[in-house]
């Protein structure tokens, strides 16, 4: 049975978005652009999309409504997501990949 | 004044054929400082990430690197080094000569064509996800900044090597958003280059017309799947992943590689053919402006191979390192 743990946030913005690191039982996990790791850093030296995914995770379980109170969190900030994608685990084991 | 180049001796077979590529580098009395850094199995079985940060800084410093096979770990969590250099170091163009040898016999004469692959972004961002318990999504990334990039990169090449053809290869018709994308973004690059003629074509129609109408083709582009699978197959055309060269190129640096993997079943044997690392490194010496000793290490190559001297791959009982020997011996001569 999976389990949610967060949610890939995709911005609208041509910059690596400052967001806040906590959210709710939620840690900023990650930033990646088209694929690639722009933060935590060090940030590689690349051509950047206006389309960032940022990963919040948790190690616990939330709940679905809990995403939907961080999203809305983010829009109250301003941000303009185009695109969200809930993050499961299954037996412990991540059932979303790792960017480069 | 020399060279610097940062070195990667890989895994497998990598050291065997670096040593190869020294052999010869050497009798053509070219001024190479190599720069030892580190990255694959040796670096994972030391605990480090498979490309460590100090590899990639110090490539970053230094702009070029030659790079032999590396060998992804099977398990958990690990990463294709491969793929990490081209992210990190932003490498998007992925460019592959396929080109005819004297003495290396296939059905395809005459072929010279030189694939553009786009090397950052496509189903290779690596962004999947369990959607739910019994469905998986890949997503196909392309953008606009990215595919523009690796057309232009096309074009200019044609444009610099006076080639006549530039196709952009797609699946527009199907995936008409993402594959639609970059169609249209070519079509507008094409423009920019008036001089070259250019059409697109479907990477299914593509892949039937290479084995069928190879002269026809010239430089061909494409996402990086397409480009992945296609140039594999014109490697074959050429006579096998053991000849096919590679370079990866981005605005700030360079990595060279043999495209093969590291075949570890064969490693100190001194049995592989070390041809496509050492047509990588000719690609590194034009990259580095000394066409003349390119000029001279490909021609002393082919003269090698006219005359018989084949490792196993192409049915011959040369060695790795007697191979690289044969070639050396054509240089002092």
């Amino acid at each position: 049975m999976m389990t949610l743990h967060g949610v890939d946030v995709y911005l609208n913005t041509p910059q690596t978005p400052d967001l806040p690191k906590q959210i709710g039982p939620f840690e900023l996990n990650l930033i990646s652009n088209r694929g690639t790791r722009v933060y935590p850093g060090p940030a590689p030296d690349l051509v950047l999309g206006d389309c960032p995914r940022c990963r919040y995770l948790s190690e616990s379980e939330v709940t679905g409504e809990q995403v939907d109170e961080l999203v809305a969190h983010l829009t109250g900030l301003g941000w303009k997501w185009v695109k969200c994608q809930k993050l499961f685990r299954k037996d412990g084991i991540d059932q979303f990949s790792q960017p480069y | 004044m020399a060279h610097k180049v940062c070195l990667i001796r890989g895994d497998g077979i990598g050291p065997e054929i670096v040593a190869a590529v020294e052999t010869v580098f050497q009798a053509a009395k070219i001024d190479i400082d190599w720069i030892e850094v580190q990255a694959g199995l040796k670096c994972v079985e030391a605990g480090q990430p498979i490309v460590p940060d100090e590899t990639i800084a110090k490539i970053k410093e230094v702009g070029l690197a030659l790079k032999a096979p590396m060998t992804t770990p099977i398990g958990k969590g690990s990463v294709s080094p491969n793929v990490t250099l081209r992210k990190k170091l932003d490498l998007y163009a992925c460019v592959r000569p396929v080109k005819s040898l004297p003495g290396v016999e296939t059905p395809f004469k005459n072929l010279d064509l030189v694939i553009f692959r786009e090397n950052t972004e496509d189903l290779y961002a690596q962004i999947e996800y369990m959607a739910t318990e019994t469905v998986a999504h890949s997503l196909k990334l392309i953008s606009e900044p990215g595919s523009e990039r690796i057309c232009r990169a096309a074009f200019e090449y044609a444009r610099k090597n006076k080639r006549r053809l530039v196709v952009g290869v797609h699946k527009a018709n199907i995936m008409k958003i993402a594959d639609g994308l970059f169609l249209r973004t070519f079509q507008r690059v094409a423009a920019d280059y008036p001089e070259i003629e250019s059409w697109d074509n479907i990477v299914d129609n593509q892949c039937m017309q290479l084995v069928t109408r190879w002269d026809r083709y010239d430089v061909l582009v494409m996402p990086n799947l397409y480009g992945d699978i296609v140039s594999d197959l014109a490697a074959g055309m050429m006579g096998g992943l053991g000849l096919a060269p590679g370079a990866n190129y981005g605005d700030k640096c360079a990595v060279f590689e043999a495209v093969h993997g590291s075949a570890p079943k064969y490693t100190g044997m001194n049995k592989v053919n070390p041809t496509a690392l050492l047509l990588s490194s000719t690609l590194m010496l034009e990259h580095l402006g000394e066409l003349d000793k390119k000029t001279a290490i490909e021609g002393a190559l082919s003269a090698t191979l006219a005359r018989g001297v084949k490792t196993y791959d192409l049915g011959g009982d040369a060695t790795t390192s007697g191979f690289a020997e044969a070639i050396a011996s054509e240089l002092k001569g």
